[in-house]
């Protein structure tokens, strides 16, 4: 019991407050170990996790192989490409002229191959595969079902519109008739009267047209209408003070996890 | 009226595959015919083309590579730009990589910028340091004393015999670090464990997605302007006055977020008709 539970967390509340508090003191040893020693010490340990990580997967897929179970033959793929990586890596170079260690980013070695001809595609095609369901995603659930909806779903045109040269082809007058046709909609669906509708519709026009004429239509005036200037506004306030909003949170919540761990009360890492 | 409605509810239920071959064409068509639409630079671009442009020949800039081959249609233009502009200006280019396939695309620059474009010498203008595992611990190792972390680049060459390595020991021995980054990790540990303990003046280019997660640093001035995806690859390959992929792929991205959102209209009428029968019957 010793080994298994008082000893791990007697390490890991001396390294965790060694490292919280080589922060505050000035000592060149502690500095030293919280600078050099415990990221190297990070990296040798990162290492290992990858051959845990390599055998979990092995373990995994294989299990499902030998059972049977639902897609197990995806599963083939799966360590049929785990192992070509391994062999492409550890065994077979592919090139006579290139030392060991540089052959993994070298040309002609069978690696570089395999990344370039295997990896590249696959991983583009799956990221490439997103804009064809982002697109249905948008048309079939993108709805203006109440004002958070609608509030997302102009803030989203608005992006998708201002960050792209064609937003900035856009005139703020163009956007200004649209608005003026959605307010003539607005009001028709609230009033159902085809003179009110109209009335305000050729109001807004006539309103838009003789504030253009007498400005001479600058494309990028009034800025409140101009979809790049619309879109910088919104990255820069609304959306700013969300991600701050949710970085601090996220701090807070690594600190309280921190001090957990440092306490010895969170012992999820020894299984309890 | 009622025709019109009922063929836009009509198509309102269109099978999804229809709205697929749609996208591939206007991906497509724009590619093969560009437009050329006009590129205007916004504030965080130029803020991050000022920072490099302000920077003495021969600093020191510490180039790394956070990006794989899936978002490399994004990030990749803006490295291009970007290393450009710096060997234009005749900087002295380090190069690392936190990301395994990092080394890769750094290698693909490597070969198409330094060595093709603008045949400089090895050791000399530029570095490939490579990829160590260990994230952010890794920009604490460039911080503490890099030489305990790279002994060797990603040539196998040893560190202390490469000539431009001279006098650089750790993160502050450099004059501007640029982030070209993907996800994690990346920008975000480069400003919290590098440029901020540091003082290290740095920028980032990232994907459209992660904008929103880097913007707050941007916006209090821990990082100097963004390159904000490919339009922000496209507005960097304007200012540096050389268009590339990122510029050929603006026309592509401008007419297909304008079907989507064309997408989106036409399924809200869709759904507002739908609910004005549901009301009325």
């Amino acid at each position: 019991m010793l080994w298994k539970r008082q000893i791990p967390i007697l390490i890991v509340t001396v390294v965790g407050l060694l490292t919280l508090f080589g922060w505050f003191i000035e000592n060149e040893t502690i500095e030293a170990f919280v600078n050099d020693d415990a990221t190297q010490w990070y990296d040798i340990l990162a290492s290992f996790a990858i051959i845990l990580g390599a055998l979990n997967l092995l373990k995994l897929q294989g299990r499902k192989i030998i059972k049977k179970q639902q897609g197990w033959f995806y599963s083939l793929f799966a360590i049929g490409g785990f192992i070509f990586a391994m062999i492409a890596g550890f065994i077979i170079k592919g090139s006579e002229t290139v030392n060991w260690g540089a052959h993994v980013t070298s040309k002609g070695t069978l690696f570089k191959w395999m990344f370039e001809f295997m990896f590249t595609p696959l991983s583009a095609t799956m990221f490439a595969l997103l804009a064809f369901f982002v697109a249905s995603a948008s048309y079939r659930a993108f709805r203006i079902r109440n004002f958070e909806a609608t509030l997302l779903l102009v803030s989203g045109i608005i992006i998708m519109l201002g960050r792209v040269p064609l937003g900035s082809s856009i005139s703020s007058w163009f956007v200004m008739y649209v608005l003026v046709l959605i307010a003539g909609i607005a009001v028709n669906v609230k009033f159902g009267n085809k003179i009110f509708t109209f009335g305000t519709v050729l109001a807004g026009v006539v309103i838009v047209t003789i504030a253009g004429m007498l400005t001479g239509w600058p494309i990028d005036q009034p800025g409140i209408f101009y979809l790049p200037i619309l879109q910088e506004w919104i990255y820069n306030n609304p959306n700013v003070a969300g991600a701050r909003a949710i970085m601090i949170g996220i701090g807070l919540g690594i600190f309280a996890t921190s001090i957990r761990y440092i306490l010895g009360i969170e012992k999820s890492y020894i299984g309890e | 009226m009622k025709y019109l409605s009922d063929l836009i509810l009509k198509l309102g239920k269109v099978d999804r595959r229809w709205i697929f071959v749609i996208i591939a064409l206007v991906v497509l068509l724009p590619l093969f015919f560009p437009v050329g639409l006009p590129i205007r630079p916004t504030d965080s671009t130029q803020t991050a083309y000022n920072a490099i442009d302000s920077l003495e020949p021969e600093s020191k800039v510490l180039v790394s590579f956070e990006y794989g081959p899936s978002t490399k249609p994004e990030i990749h233009p803006m490295t291009f730009a970007v290393l450009r502009h710096l060997f234009k200006n005749d900087q002295k280019v380090y190069i690392t990589c936190l990301w395994p396939d990092g080394q890769f695309m750094a290698e693909d620059a490597v070969e198409q910028i330094m060595e093709n474009e603008f045949q400089l010498t090895y050791g000399e203008d530029y570095v490939l340091l490579g990829f160590r595992p260990g994230n952010e611990a890794v920009v604490k190792g460039i911080v503490s004393n890099m030489r305990k972390l790279y002994t060797t680049d990603a040539r196998g060459n040893l560190i202390d015999e490469i000539q431009m390595m001279e006098g650089v020991n750790k993160l502050a021995d450099f004059d501007f670090i640029f982030s070209a980054s993907a996800g994690y990790p990346g920008t975000v540990e480069w400003v919290q464990y590098g440029a901020d303990p540091t003082g290290i003046p740095m920028s980032t280019g990232v994907t459209s997605i992660q904008v929103n997660e880097v913007m707050p640093y941007v916006q209090s001035g821990q990082v100097n302007g963004i390159l904000a995806g490919m339009p922000g690859a496209a507005e960097y390959e304007a200012l540096v006055g050389k268009p590339g992929i990122g510029t050929s792929g603006m026309d592509a991205q401008s007419i297909a977020h304008l079907v989507i959102v064309l997408f989106i209209v036409f399924g809200n009428v869709a759904f507002f008709i739908e609910r004005q029968r549901q009301k009325k019957y």
